[in-house]
């Protein structure tokens, strides 16, 4: 982040450039303005996305009830149990898909749309057990998906407008990231460079320091953000190139393995066998990379079976499916590519997901998305650790500068008090209760809110510090909530190697130790960015600052 | 093959490159090495993260390969920093009280 006094007053622009003088401190003015507005909405969109890299995990975590899975389970024959499970649930739906389960996934989610009165779209939906075919019966719950849908749509408002301001976001973060490396002159100088105790110079090689060596990635997952919702953001290409339901329909194939349905014949027909398909595309391309199964108008003649391949290994998230006749399991076509733009997008699509990694790539992805989380964290305590030294009074600031510090200690230590909670109320709220998962999720924003009147009632320290330990207790507690609320406690999870629950218990005791040395920290320095006299101080440093600079 | 050496060649590419650094021989080295040893780890360095990318291209690929390489340089740049705030701390400590 941009520091005039320190980034333009060392070195002169070259001579003959009249131009030159301007610019890197009209790029350090943008990105400080740019990143501060919007600055709260990326903070909780990049942590919420962090998270969600592990939703599944996250999502088997919150449904104990369901067992750990020790072994993916032989797709096809799943596939099978849940196919005739839908059948019976969904009859004459004109369309159903299942996501198989995966190394990271013991449940089958599915999805139907109902046949309803025409014109009408209902949908229907439930998690199975692989095992059985049966509905799960575990506790109602979003799971890790709240926190993945919160990422890109919010919540409490259409998922359009959600959409948007995600949107909006992004695009400042793409002019935050630019106008930071342009401001940001000596990358490769400074790359090792951290001053410790230096107020604000520390500060700014920290914020330096996770921006630059997580760059490729942080330039990348905006990006590629964006590129995820093109076509909502700039529709207009596709207005004018697609015009028919018949290209409308080659377009959809292009983009996603949910075929769509056409014209049932009236004719019934039961389906093929569906564990034939899938053993089919097992052969293809290995036998738990399998995806997801889509029908259309089973138990009518004109039903098709999409099977489509799963995204383990794959950086693209282009479909890639196999279609069968449905009454005869006659393999129809087999879509393995598609053209050059559509690649681009599900390439980008891909690594902005990550879902192809491996259980270390996807920890590269959470560190380094966690390092972007703590980019824009220390980018906004910036702009008040900047500002706090200039104050007339220090102990009257100005509205705008209290506003800023008491949103920043909201938006950063209350959100994680907030998804801490999330998880609190997973395991305490009773079972049974109506409106569950909704609850949970009110439970999370009802905390949210709290914290921000707990930050603006409360002197800005006291409130830093009192927020940090709370979310530093929370996430300690949780595993041993866990241990009383549930059969599955960290020692039994270490005993069988279920890592799901062993890894959730100790990345929260991390996350727990990390909140309470940013606790501990805040208690201590706080002396040295507040002096009581301010005159006596503020000298000095300015020369700690120049200092540093040498 | 594993994400074992490909990590390890990274972070002693960042740690050549840190040796390569005014400031990291300042402070490490209380002295500036002679141009030939800091142009030396600059190669080194850059030569042992160019053999991290080549190893993970030659086990996944392009596409995983480079995504995979640029999570472990970032992992491998900010563990290396790290160790030099730790030790920076150290002997700041040290010496005074």
């Amino acid at each position: 982040m941009g520091n005039p006094r320190v980034k333009t007053d060392r070195k002169p622009p070259p001579a003959g450039r009249p131009a030159a003088p301007g610019i890197r401190q009209s790029m350090s003015g943008l990105h400080t303005w740019v990143g501060l507005l919007l600055g709260w909405v990326l903070y909780a969109m990049f942590l919420t996305g962090t998270v969600a890299y592990f939703k599944d995990e996250l999502s088997q975590w919150m449904r104990p009830e369901l067992p750990h899975q020790t072994e993916v389970p032989d797709q096809a024959l799943v596939a099978q149990r849940v196919a005739d499970a839908l059948v019976a649930i969904a009859p004459g739906s004109p369309q159903w898909s299942l996501r198989l389960p995966d190394a990271r996934n013991n449940s089958v989610y599915a999805f139907w749309r109902t046949a309803a009165a025409p014109g009408q779209r209902g949908f229907g939906e439930a998690s199975f057990d692989p095992a059985t075919g049966r509905k799960v019966t575990s506790r109602e719950t979003m799971g890790g998906d709240f926190f993945y849908r919160f990422h890109f749509q919010f919540h409490y408002m259409p998922v359009i407008w959600g959409r948007w301001i995600a949107g909006v976001a992004a695009m400042f973060m793409l002019v935050a990231i630019v106008s930071g490396v342009i401001t940001h002159k000596k990358i490769f100088v400074d790359f090792f460079t951290f001053r410790w105790g230096k107020g604000q110079r520390s500060w700014l090689d920290a914020h330096n320091a996770l921006s630059v060596f997580g760059l490729p990635f942080h330039a990348m997952i905006t990006y590629s953000g964006l590129v995820t919702l093109m076509a909502l953001y700039m529709p207009w290409g596709e207005q004018a190139a697609i015009r028919t339901p018949a290209e409308r329909q080659q377009l959809t194939a292009e983009l996603s393995a949910f075929i769509q349905p056409g014209k049932p014949s009236g004719e019934t027909a039961p389906l093929a066998s569906i564990e034939d398909m899938v053993r089919h595309a097992q052969e293809r391309w290995g036998r738990d990379n399998v995806g997801r199964v889509t029908v259309t108008h089973a138990g009518d003649a004109a039903a098709r079976v999409a099977v489509a391949r799963g995204e383990a290994g794959r950086v693209s998230m282009s479909p890639q499916y196999m279609e069968f006749e449905g009454p005869t399991g006659r393999l129809l076509a087999v879509h393995e590519g598609v053209g050059a733009a559509a690649e681009t997008r599900g390439v980008l699509y891909a690594l902005h997901l990550g879902r192809f990694s491996d259980s270390v790539t996807r920890w590269l992805y959470f560190l380094v998305s966690l390092a972007g989380t703590a980019m824009v964290g220390t980018g906004l305590v910036m702009w008040t650790v900047k500002r706090r030294q200039k104050l007339a009074d220090p102990e009257r600031p100005h509205v705008g500068f209290r506003l800023v510090e008491r949103l920043n200690i909201a938006g950063i230590a209350g959100l994680s008090i907030a998804m801490a909670a999330f998880l609190w109320a997973n395991r305490l709220l009773p079972q049974g209760m109506a409106d569950r998962a909704s609850w949970e999720i009110h439970g999370f924003f009802i905390v949210w809110a709290l914290t921000l009147a707990h930050a603006a009632l409360r002197p800005a320290r006291t409130a830093w510090i009192e927020q940090l330990w709370t979310a530093a207790a929370l996430l300690a507690l949780l595993p041993v909530l866990n241990a009383a609320t549930t059969r599955r406690p960290l020692w039994h999870s270490l005993a069988e190697g279920d890592w799901v629950f062993a890894g959730t218990d100790l990345l929260c005791w991390g996350l727990a130790g990390l909140h309470a040395v940013l606790a501990i920290r805040t208690a201590r320095h706080q002396p040295r960015l507040r002096p009581a006299r301010k005159p006596d101080r503020d000298p000095m440093a300015g020369a700690a600052l120049r200092k540093g600079e040498a | 093959m594993s994400h074992l050496p490909p990590l390890l060649l990274a972070l002693a590419g960042f740690t050549a490159l840190a040796f390569a650094t005014d400031r990291q021989q300042h402070d490490l080295l209380g002295r500036p090495l002679p141009p030939s040893a800091t142009r030396a780890l600059r190669i080194a360095g850059a030569a042992a993260l160019l053999l991290a990318l080549g190893a993970l291209v030659a086990w996944k690929g392009w596409g995983l390969g480079l995504v995979m390489f640029s999570g472990h340089a970032s992992l491998a740049a900010g563990v290396v920093l790290g160790a030099l705030i730790l030790r920076a701390r150290a002997a700041a400590r040290a010496p005074k009280r």
